[in-house]
């Protein structure tokens, strides 16, 4: 039960503000603004109470986007709920920003009446709610009409309506890893795992049912086949995941089978995350030698871990410097690199680099005495990459469309399957 | 652009515009990183800084500071910059340096010396600016560096002014960091002379300053009196056009006039007849300016003006020796009381309080009545209404006691909600002090119930209850006053107590008339009964049992009460009690026992109402205006015997309620502190040694007179006592000595430190005396305290013991179960070891207790350390200044024999049995005196 949402920009200024119910008074907009966007100290924790009020509250791009509520709410819903708002809201008028937000006013409020209602969160699949919510002029429509979109958003199947035709009948997948990493400067993993996405465009006709197969070791395990397929390794064990509503959760709790029915267009179908086997597309070897007290001696090594015949792209490393740094001299085998003053930190990107290779860099950092006795802390070196695999070992097995009513089969549709690896925070201590 | 360079600083113009354009807080701290890193760049660059660039980045740094960041470079630079001559360089520099070196910098000695070299310059703005930067440090090193030279300056003859402005400024912040900065003898004289400087503005900073010395020193600087008295007629006499640039909207030197005020009401007034005649022309003519007619309308003409003789009025009344000064100046606040500004009105009707307690001016600050109580009911702002009852409450006297009175009750109803316990409280005791007709007192506080129940504190209605008992001629009275009170549809519950209880006393005498017979009595407290709290049913309650005794005919009415469920079989305990004990006792006993279980209650003793005082001085601690004593004993209370007689009484009953015992012990002194009865004189009523080797504050000594207490302070083998003394008479003391001291033996373990104290302490006042104590040895005795005072013309002596013992100086450690048993092998001579076994006497459950007073006795309690979970083990380290002792503890206890064993082990022989023996003592004393 949402008592409210409210959007700041960053100065405080309210920019959105749409009460759902009446225990939520005008003064609350205030109070969220002095205690939290204005407070002294930064406020960090995303929940706070204020006078038997809690706000949920995110940040994007400079601006705030709060949710309040007196009662006493699942919070991990509201976060949903918010994060669903955020999406929604880019899906209709790209980046938020304060400029768009402004601009598109009416938008926002309509959207706010549809997906809240009495704060209790509705239908927010922005494909639906593209069927009645437009950005261009309105057409007059049917009584016919009207009556179909009632019935869909009512529907049991509300993120698709019938009657889709398409020419070419394509389906496509991303699978989207981002790997987090914490080694040691030895070389140790402290910790990794993989939050890894499964984004799928679909153009298909009609309303067809579809199969997805991947290599997750209970549903092979359950198959029947368990000893020589988990043996070779290509099942892996998934943490936990999750799915897009349109997923038969049934199925997949009794056969493992995810099956479901697509929603037109973009969507995201799954979300999991894998702790386990899992191959770091890099690795990174710090040496820092101080020289005296003022002089820093870095030297870092980057190796790539993966199959030669595969490019990384994008490859930025971040190597922080101390505080008292005055002056930093650069050597790098490849790519190019520079330091930071405004980061604290020198930045070195590559832009491709192949399997099995390493580059280096080397840095002399030049000190200013300072009277400070508090050490430097070594923050650690961080990365970002792009690779073309994905670093769990998550593998699509088989993906099957079944249209009884139209005459189009499995056969006919075109699947497209792409593996990106991404970075998150993937840091090693020096 | 300023194309000169030097002044402009575009870099910093620019950085700073930079900032302020920043949208969001990560693009400002990302602006500050990349200065700093320039900065940094900067400055450690081989190429050398011109004077421009340092001031330009130090300017920055300086910035970035003010925005919240630290810095941590730079000094260098900074102080470089100190020994340019330029002065925008110099002027960044030293305000840098103020700004941001902190005290223990291994710059200081070059700051120092930078500053040294500026003082000596001739170049009077660099000493200024030296000058500045010191006081704006003002560290205590700055006071060791330039105690010696800054008073130099301050005299020399040939220093600039404005330089000795400053230097005075400047050597009154040392000062205040550090009082021995300032040196005696010879210095003194000359300082003083500042005051006869020719120029202005050095008498102004040195009034400041000889101001703040006066207050550390009086004796030796009161040679100021009759140069501050000649300097203020010289300003006072002048026309506004002699000083040119002192004058302030046609004022002449107004900041300097207060400040001479200011510093004379450090001193009584004058002896020398013809300094005090020149001071009082001179306070005649700042009251006679008052009356012209203002030389501006601006406001701070007329502020100006105003503060000059408010700060005159403040000397006079402090003098307290010229009436017609003192009539004068009443007259003068008389007429500020129905200014228009606000401000004057509070200050007025403040400085009026004051005026009032004066002898000389009291009839002349009566002749306001009017006007302040027309300014309590009309006045806008609480804080001047509440100024207002304030002075009401101080010019009331016997004369006019009733009107105020009744003006008071008459606002009550109407005042602000803040100040309405306040006045209740005033109300009560006016009422109380200045009543001739005991009746007239009982409706007031009637009245005072009925107006304002919620704000009655229990003293209130306590305090009158024991004047209608103590009173046989208004005991009637009050019977048929509190019957006619409550009928009134609702009464506060206040009235039901009150009622309740004279009723239940003095029933019987309006018992004859049939409006009001014992049965109507009896129903018409009851009608109340259901409404009221448990604690006010059960004074109902035993109000019942009396009319039982009082009134035979209506007993079986009063059984039916107490039979009934709610009473019998009520959920609270106490109603329960009283009402099954009431029922039997009225049930079982003859008439006689009855009689003497219920009989009259016996007068209280006579008292002051001075737990009513003490309860409006606790409200506003500090500031309370007394209600002068200068009446005649109006009402010659004549004492009844008070032998109490054995019997049920109410006081009794309610002591059974826990909280409110206070009924009786409304005029004993503050109870809580354990005293028994107390004869006149030295006896001691708290004087237990014993419970301070586990506490470090508290009551040490207290009888009806004196109350002594200490608060120690210890860090390794350093303690610091502080004593106070609290006068609880009314009367102040006299050739107050008290003498620390310490036996010969004690003397070679312990070094005293003992700071003076003054010889009189004032009616009612407490202060402190520091004692310092550092150990040498260690020691088993205390040393001793002997007071010796005069009181009321008689002498006293208090002798007692110190609270030091060799515990305070154990710093509690740390350890392990290895180390200390290691430790505690180490020391197995028999000569180290001190046991003893002694008979537990408390149960050996309690064992938060025994915790606490080992914890309070200094040691560090190991826990989980022992093989047996039971024992308690200690370790401590006691410090004196030649060498540390190990202590080490065990206290085994003996659940099924109920006995403790104690082992103390320590290098030193007589330090082991010393803690033995006081320990024992120790856990053996009842715990809830222990810690508090």
């Amino acid at each position: 039960m949402i008592g409210g949402l409210f959007c700041y920009n960053h100065k405080g200024e309210v920019l959105i503000s749409r009460v759902y119910r009446d225990d939520i008074g005008r003064n609350a907009v205030d109070a969220f603004r002095v205690n939290v966007i204005h407070a002294r100290g930064q406020v960090r924790s995303p929940v706070t109470n204020i006078a038997r009020t809690s706000y949920f509250h995110i940040k994007r791009s400079n601006l705030w986007l709060a949710a309040v509520t007196k009662q006493n709410v699942n919070a991990t819903m509201v976060f949903e709920f918010l994060l669903k708002v955020v999406e929604v809201m880019q899906n209709y008028f790209g980046k938020i920003s304060e400029e768009n937000v402004k601009n598109n006013f009416v938008l926002i409020y309509e959207l706010l009446d549809e997906i809240v209602d009495f704060g209790y969160p509705q239908n927010t699949d922005t494909g639906v709610l593209k069927t009645f919510i437009t950005q261009q002029g309105v057409k007059s429509v049917t009584k016919e009409e009207q009556a179909a979109i009632t019935s869909q958003v009512t529907g049991q199947i509300g993120w698709r309506r019938e009657g889709i035709k398409y020419r070419r009948n394509e389906l496509f997948l991303d699978v989207m890893e981002y790997v987090n990493l914490l080694m040691s400067p030895q070389g140790q993993v402290l910790s990794a795992h993989v939050a890894g996405k499964i984004l799928m465009k679909s153009y298909l006709s009609g309303m067809p049912e579809c199969k997805f197969g991947i290599n997750d070791k209970i549903a092979m395990d359950s198959k029947g086949k368990p000893a020589e397929e988990s043996k070779t390794k290509s099942a892996i064990a998934i943490d936990d995941c999750q799915f897009h509503q349109c997923v038969k959760l049934s199925k997949f709790e009794s056969e493992h089978a995810i099956s479901f029915i697509p929603p037109d267009g973009e969507n995201e179908l799954m979300r999991y995350r894998t702790t386990k086997d899992i191959s770091l597309p890099f690795r990174v070897i710090p040496l820092v030698r101080e020289v005296g007290r003022a002089k820093l001696e870095v030297k870092v090594v980057v190796k790539s871990n993966f199959k030669p015949s595969l490019l990384a792209q994008k490859i930025e490393i971040r190597i922080p410097t101390p505080l008292n740094t005055s002056g930093v001299q650069l050597i790098c085998m490849k790519g190019k690199a520079k330091y930071k003053a405004s980061e604290n930190a020198i930045v070195w990107k590559i832009k491709r680099m192949g399997g099995m290779k390493e580059s280096q860099i080397s840095a002399e950092i030049e000190l200013l005495t300072t009277d400070t006795k508090k050490k430097w802390t070594r923050p650690p070196i961080s990365m970002n990459f792009e690779v073309p695999f994905a670093p769990s070992g998550f593998k699509v097995r088989y993906l099957k469309v079944f249209e009884p009513k139209l005459n189009y089969s499995d056969h006919d549709v075109i699947k497209w399957v792409r593996y990106i690896g991404r970075s998150g925070l993937y840091e090693t201590r020096c | 652009m300023p194309a000169v360079r030097g002044d402009g600083m575009r870099g910093l113009a620019v950085f700073i515009s930079d900032i302020r354009n920043c949208k969001s807080k990560e693009a400002e701290i990302k602006r500050i990183n990349k200065e700093l890193a320039n900065i940094r760049s900067k400055f450690k660059g081989d190429k050398t800084l011109d004077g421009y660039q340092k001031k330009k980045y130090v300017c920055k740094l300086l910035f970035i500071f003010l925005l919240g960041h630290d810095i941590d470079f730079g000094q260098i630079e900074a102080v470089n910059l100190l020994s340019s001559n330029k002065y925008t360089e110099k002027q960044i520099g030293y305000l840098f340096i103020s700004v941001l070196i902190s005290g223990n910098s291994e710059l200081i000695q070059l700051i120092v010396q930078s500053i040294k070299n500026d003082l000596a310059s001739r170049n009077p703005v660099h000493v200024s600016l030296a000058l500045q930067c010191i006081a704006n440090i003002g560290s205590k090193d700055m006071a060791e560096a330039f105690g010696q030279e800054i008073p130099k300056l301050l005299v020399s003859g040939d220093t600039l002014d404005v330089v000795k402005q400053s230097a005075a400024l400047c050597l009154l912040r040392l000062f205040r960091t550090d009082p021995s900065v300032i040196p005696s003898g010879e210095w003194t004289s000359r300082i003083v002379h500042l005051l006869n400087d020719q120029h202005m503005g050095v008498v102004t900073a040195a009034a400041s300053l000889i101001d703040a010395l006066v207050k550390k020193n009086p004796e030796e600087y009161k040679g100021c009196i009759s140069l501050a008295v000649s300097r203020l007629s010289r300003i006072v006499t002048s026309s506004y056009t002699d000083f040119q640039d002192y004058t302030y909207y046609f004022v002449p030197a107004p900041w300097l006039s207060v400040k001479l005020l200011r510093l004379l009401q450090n001193y009584p007034p004058p002896e020398d007849p013809g300094v005090r005649g020149r001071l009082s022309e001179c306070l005649e003519t700042i009251l006679n300016k008052a009356q012209e007619p203002p030389k501006s309308k601006k406001i701070q003409h007329s502020n100006a003006k105003n503060a000059v003789l408010f700060e005159a009025i403040s000397l006079i009344i402090h003098n307290d020796s010229e009436p017609n000064l003192l009539v004068r100046a009443c007259n003068q606040l008389g007429q500020f009381l129905s200014h228009r500004e606000t401000n004057l009105r509070y200050l007025a009707l403040e400085s009026m309080c004051i005026l009032a307690t004066s002898e000389f001016s009291h009839e002349a600050v009566k002749k306001h009545q009017e006007t302040v109580i027309n300014a309590l009911k009309t006045e806008r702002d609480v804080s001047v209404r509440q100024r207002a009852v304030d002075l009401l409450y101080a010019m009331c006297d016997k004369s006019n006691a009733e009107e105020i009175v009744l003006e008071m009750l008459a606002y009550l109803e109407t005042a602000d909600y803040s100040i309405r316990e306040e006045m209740v409280l005033k109300v009560a005791i006016l009422a109380e002090k200045y009543a001739t007709d005991y009746k007239w007192y009982v409706d007031v506080i009637l009245n005072l119930i009925r107006l304002a129940g919620d704000y009655v504190s229990e003293e209130v209605w306590y305090r009158v209850i024991q004047i209608v008992i103590n009173r046989d001629d208004v005991q009637g009275y009050a019977a048929k006053t509190v019957f006619e009170a409550l009928q009134a549809q609702a009464c506060h519950e206040n009235m039901v107590k009150v009622g309740g209880y004279i009723l239940g006393e003095f029933g019987n005498l309006i018992a004859g008339d049939a409006r009001s017979s014992p049965a109507v009595q009896l129903q018409l407290l009851h009608s109340k009964f259901h409404l009221c709290s448990s604690m006010t049913r059960a004074l109902l309650l035993s109000t019942y049992v009396k009319f039982v005794n009082l009134f035979p005919e209506i007993k079986s009415h009063v059984e039916e009460i107490f039979v009934a469920d709610s009473n019998l079989r009520s959920a609270d305990a106490e109603l329960q009690q009283r009402a099954s004990e009431y029922l039997a006792l009225s049930k079982l006993t003859s008439l006689d026992v009855l009689a003497t279980v219920l009989e009259e209650m016996p007068p209280f003793p006579e008292k002051e109402s001075s737990g009513l005082l003490n309860l409006l001085k606790k409200k506003r601690p500090g500031r309370v205006i007394e209600n002068p004593d200068r009446l005649d004993e109006h009402v010659k209370k004549e004492p009844r015997e008070t032998n109490g007689t054995s019997g049920l009484t109410l006081a009794s009953n309610t002591e059974q309620e826990g909280g409110s015992a206070d009924l009786l012990g409304l005029g004993v002194p503050s109870a809580g502190n354990g005293n028994g009865p107390t004869t006149n004189g030295a006896g001691a009523v708290t004087n237990n040694i014993q419970k301070f080797y586990c506490k470090n504050n508290g009551v040490l000594y207290e009888n009806d007179i004196i109350q002594i207490g200490v608060k120690t302070e210890c860090r390794s083998n350093l303690a610091r006592l502080a004593l106070f003394y609290g006068n609880k008479t009314n009367h102040p003391f006299m050739n107050f000595q008290p003498n620390v001291s310490a036996s010969p033996a004690l003397s070679l373990a312990i070094l005293l430190q003992v700071k003076q104290v003054d010889s009189t302490v004032e009616a009612g006042a407490q202060f402190q005396q520091m004692v310092n104590v550092e150990c040498v040895n260690d020691f088993d005795e205390q040393p001793d305290l002997n007071l010796v005072y005069n009181y009321n013309g008689a002498p006293q002596t208090v002798n007692i013991k110190l609270p030091i013992s060799i515990n305070k100086f154990i710093e509690p450690t740390e350890m392990n179960g290895e180390a200390f048993f290691s430790r505690w092998k180490n020391l197995s001579l028999p000569a180290q070891e001190s046991q003893k076994i002694f008979k537990a006497a408390h149960p050996m459950e309690a064992t938060d207790s025994t915790k606490a007073k080992l914890i309070g006795y200094g040691f560090q309690l190991l826990e989980n350390i022992d093989p047996n979970p039971d024992n308690y083990v200690c370790a401590g380290i006691i410090h004196t200044r030649s060498l540390q002792i190990g202590c080490l503890l065990r206290l085994e206890p003996n659940k099924q024999a109920q006995m403790y064993r104690l082992t103390t082990r320590s290098s030193v022989e007589a330090v082991s049995q010393h803690i033995t023996s006081v320990l024992c003592e120790t856990l053996n004393l009842p715990f809830n005196n222990q810690v508090e």
